[in-house]
């Protein structure tokens, strides 16, 4: 069956002049390489390759050596485009922001000289990287639980099918589909402290991004409301993936609904747990979007997290030593947060 | 006995999805206020008490935000950005993926490993250096730069990778017997066989990259290569905010990203699980 398609297709590519024999495979190949346009050296190398070796003419030993050679490399050509944007914008920049949190640099990002360890002892004597730790810190901190509850919780509110579950799933699911950008831009009005309707609705008297208190809590609102729903939707396919037969078999034991949550339902969604609390991890050491726009990192900095901070100063300030220290130390806190994370998983997680 | 029992799981069932409709409520409450909001005056954004509904329903915000702002523009640069990025990270990512599928060859773990691996560096972390390597490359106000750090695809080369995994070696023996090469095969059975995942893959890239924020702030200076994400925040100025036209942008924006959102809803999660990332 899929031999026919094969020939159907190819042959249709190849166009008129298609028939048995060995100069098949050249037009075949050549055909398909040139629709695929230049730059596929990979396709280019068939041409040469596969159709002495199916018609088997001419001195062997010598194709055979060379044949053996291409195909050797030909996997390695696939791989380079990958690998090539991999170098360049991942592992360059990498090694270069480490270099850099070690050195002098200046304004046009060259070295001009070696600092060791003093960008990295300036940098904690510096009252702004203290208060952005402290807030990305926080963030994380108050973000990762919350999260978790309430997209579980949804999750499990909604996990068992009823005739107009679809209503509250779309519900649970639409900020899903509103961007980060639209999302602060849209609760930049909400939370206004004269003007929004938040605080008129529930009767409060909160200066949201206006108060250095608040303004924390706020940023919090604006991330928790964004990761809702994905995480939502993750919860509820490992809940739904959870078999009937498990279930139905501990209500004929006499469990309740909350053994049942305990003992079977949990367990199971542990090791999906454990990949929302890592990715939550990530996401909010890294926030920096709704501080951009919606506070600049006010009031007098009670908002500034470690990636605005690296934004500002190697941006805005070309500090490139400094904006490199800070993403280090963004980088390894994250590191060590999710590497305590993944030391429950010994422990705690459940894979069935 | 019974009929009670099913009476009060009926009940139940009645309750939860009450409840879940008034969390509901509260949850798309924003996007609500928003899409409402398009439509106000600006006096009515500065009443004291705050109002929900709009005195009418018409359209001048909207003939604004596009007669006065580059809102189209924006869109179309979005557009054009997350349409390279997306479709270069799928094609980088579909490639790798057939040569770890289908090939033996020396140092194909470490090769693997140092692809995945770049999903451990947090794309935030390097967006300063990336900078400057994309000013030196004179990439500053371009399409490419802008997309361009979103070449690699690491999550995407695993899923396609475990993807052609389920693929029988004989398709492709098959195929190479008929005289298909790498790209034949690759276009003519594989790209066939797997369409849905390869869509999923692309739309889910191109929701990413068309949300992308500080990058393209990053690396553009010229309004007219603005895309619509930065250039949403920048209808208003710190003394002015006229909310009328932004909740206008807002919804605007809003609407390619519903339509999205209703095509994938559920292909993300499934995405996601078939990948074996989750569980």
């Amino acid at each position: 069956m899929p031999d026919t398609t094969i020939c159907g297709s190819v042959s249709k590519a190849a166009g008129p002049g298609f028939c048995a024999g060995g100069t098949v495979d050249v037009s075949v190949d050549a055909g398909v390489s040139v629709a695929a346009g230049p730059g596929f050296t990979a396709g280019m190398v068939d041409v040469t390759v596969d159709a002495p070796a199916s018609v088997a003419m001419g001195p062997a030993s010598g194709r055979r050596v060379r044949k053996s050679w291409h195909k050797r490399l030909k996997p390695y050509l696939f791989l380079i485009p990958i690998l090539l944007f991999s170098c360049v914008f991942v592992y360059y920049p990498f090694v270069k922001t480490f270099l850099y949190s070690f050195t002098v640099v200046n304004f046009k990002g060259q070295i001009t000289g070696f600092a060791g360890l003093e960008n990295f002892a300036y940098l904690f004597t510096f009252r702004t990287f203290g208060t952005a730790l402290r807030n990305t810190l926080w963030l994380t901190a108050m973000f990762v639980p919350l999260n978790l509850c309430f997209s579980l919780g949804l999750a499990l509110l909604a996990s068992k099918k009823r005739r107009f579950g679809f209503i509250y799933e779309i519900m649970f699911s639409l900020p899903m589909a509103v961007s980060m950008a639209a999302a602060s831009m849209i609760f930049r009005l909400l939370l206004n402290p004269s003007v929004g309707i938040v605080n008129h609705l529930l009767h409060l008297n909160i200066g949201w991004f206006e108060d250095r208190k608040w303004a924390m809590a706020g940023i919090l609102l604006v991330c928790l409301w964004m990761g809702l729903s994905f995480d939502f939707l993750l919860f509820l396919s490992a809940l739904r993936g959870v078999p009937e037969s498990l279930m139905e078999a501990a209500v004929l034991d006499g469990a309740g609904t909350l053994t049942k949550l305990v003992r079977i339902q949990l367990p199971l969604v542990t090791p999906t747990i454990l990949f929302v609390v890592c990715t939550n991890i990530v996401l909010s050491m890294m926030t920096s979007g709704p501080v951009l726009i919606i506070t600049q990192g006010g009031p007098a900095r009670s908002t500034s997290t470690l990636i605005y901070l690296m934004f500002t100063s190697g941006y805005q300030s070309s500090n490139y030593s400094q904006a490199s220290c800070i993403s280090i130390v963004a980088f390894l806190m994250t590191f060590v947060l999710s590497f305590l994370a993944f030391q429950f998983e010994r422990r705690g997680v459940h894979y069935s | 006995m019974r009929g009670s029992r099913k009476r009060r799981a009926a009940a139940f069932d009645a309750l939860a999805t009450a409840v879940a409709i008034c969390i509901g409520l509260a949850v798309v409450f924003p996007i609500v206020y928003c899409v409402l909001g398009a439509f106000k005056t600006r006096p009515e954004f500065a009443s004291i008490p705050p109002t929900i509904w709009p005195e009418s329903f018409h359209l001048d915000n909207f003939r604004e935000v596009l007669a006065k702002t580059p809102m189209l523009r924006y869109m179309l640069n979005s557009l054009i950005t997350s349409t390279i990025g997306s479709g270069a990270r799928i094609l980088f990512a579909l490639l790798a993926a057939y040569a770890f599928a289908f090939y033996e060859f020396k140092g194909k773990n470490f090769f693997f490993f140092l692809v995945l691996a770049t999903t451990m560096l947090p794309a935030d972390t390097l967006i300063v250096t990336n900078y400057l390597t994309v000013s030196r490359l004179h990439l500053m106000d371009n399409y490419l730069g802008m997309s361009i750090i979103y070449f690699v695809g690491a999550t995407q080369m695993f899923m396609l990778r475990q993807h052609f995994r389920t693929i029988p070696q004989d398709f492709r023996d098959a195929a190479t017997l008929d005289g298909c090469g790498d790209l034949g095969f690759i276009t003519r059975v594989l790209l066939p066989i797997s369409r849905p995942v390869v869509m999923t893959l692309f739309v889910q890239s191109f929701v990413t990259l068309w949300n992308v924020y500080l990058w393209t702030l990053l690396v553009t200076n010229k309004d007219s290569l603005r895309t619509v994400q930065v250039g949403i925040t920048m209808l208003t100025t710190v003394e002015d905010t006229n909310y009328s036209l932004v909740m206008a942008g807002v919804a605007l924006l809003l609407i390619p990203s519903f339509i999205l959102f209703i095509i994938l809803q559920r292909n993300i999660v499934k995405g996601m699980l078939s990948g074996g990332l989750v569980g």
